[in-house]
């Protein structure tokens, strides 16, 4: 049974049982194949040199456009123009940090220093983007009928056992954020911040 | 060493109006307008997450995450920075890495939002 995060003077640390962490490897593993560009080795090297796709459209699956949502609302022609000079970076960043994540799982004692802390909540939350999608949750209620599933021993239909995964998945997220916010109450200066301050009111 | 500074510096030369300008790319008129990032509500992601992403990735105090955050709760959307356009399109792109839905706007378009 999996412990919750608790940090300490060597980062943050955690406990996962072997098969759940092959159960987050799986899940990392499938949403680094949804964000994976199409057609890699046709592409223009220069697509792949300067990140801008001329030829971009917005993805038709719901869950991956859960993953990269337009950059400007309302208005198609500028969100596409966004797309165009931003959706390859960030689907390689995406596939960095669940990359990351992947490789702390290597034993039941999880140990993760500050990068890596960051890079697991980052890949937790991009699977709950892709299972509450899978789960149809839209909604505040939709997202309360799927959190009373906790047991696993409920789970005996596929949409129960992506319940269960959505709330463990929830619950490790939760812990290894308020691990992270405890770290945060430390630092003077927090990851992350590069001369955000004319941005403070 | 700050752990995103590489990705940090791609996005940033993505975004950069002069790398745009050297690719004969940037068609739009700069201007002094302000522009706003958006943050929206949603029923996924954390509460806790959320304003973790406010403190670590903007440095905001807890109370001034915390306050963005239940904006961002209970009226659906908040503008959790203003400045130039660039800057706000690179904080979408950092907004979207972490999984929060943010968009860029012109400043007084949307209006529902209150800048804490």
């Amino acid at each position: 049974m999996a412990k919750t995060f608790v940090p300490g003077s060597r980062g943050i640390t955690g406990f996962l049982e072997e098969e759940e962490r092959e159960l987050l490897r799986k899940l990392f593993s499938d949403v680094i194949t949804m964000l994976e560009p199409e057609a890699l080795d046709s592409e223009d090297p220069l697509v792949a040199l300067v990140g801008f796709d001329p030829h971009i459209a917005p993805p038709e699956d719901s869950a991956l456009r859960r993953l990269l949502p337009d950059g400007v609302k309302d208005d198609d022609e500028a969100a596409l123009e966004f797309r165009r000079f931003t959706e390859r970076s960030l689907r390689e960043s995406k596939i960095g940090a669940l990359r990351a994540a992947s490789l702390a799982l290597e034993s039941n004692e999880i140990q993760l220093d500050a990068a890596q802390a960051r890079n697991f909540a980052m890949a937790l939350n991009d699977v709950r983007l892709v299972v509450s999608d899978r789960l149809g949750i839209r909604t505040e209620s939709d997202a309360e009928a799927v959190h009373a599933m906790q047991e696993w021993s409920d789970a005996d239909d596929l949409e129960t056992y992506l319940a269960v995964v959505y709330n463990f998945v929830s619950w490790l997220q939760e812990s290894l954020v308020q691990a992270l916010a405890y770290s945060l109450d430390d630092e003077p200066s927090p990851a992350g911040e590069k001369g955000e301050r004319e941005d403070r009111a | 060493m700050n752990p995103t500074a590489t990705a940090e510096v791609r996005l940033a030369a993505l975004t950069d109006p002069e790398v745009r300008e050297e690719q004969g790319l940037e068609e739009r008129t700069l201007t002094d307008t302000p522009w706003n990032l958006v943050v929206w509500n949603d029923p996924v992601n954390l509460m806790s997450y959320v304003s973790y992403v406010f403190r670590s990735y903007f440095g905001y105090s807890q109370k001034k995450a915390d306050k963005l955050m239940m904006e961002v709760h209970r009226k659906g959307r908040s503008i959790v920075a203003h400045g130039g356009r660039e800057r706000m399109e690179q904080h979408v792109v950092a907004m979207h890495g972490y999984g929060l839905w943010a968009t860029v706007e012109r400043a007084g378009a949307g209006g529902k939002g209150q800048h804490g």
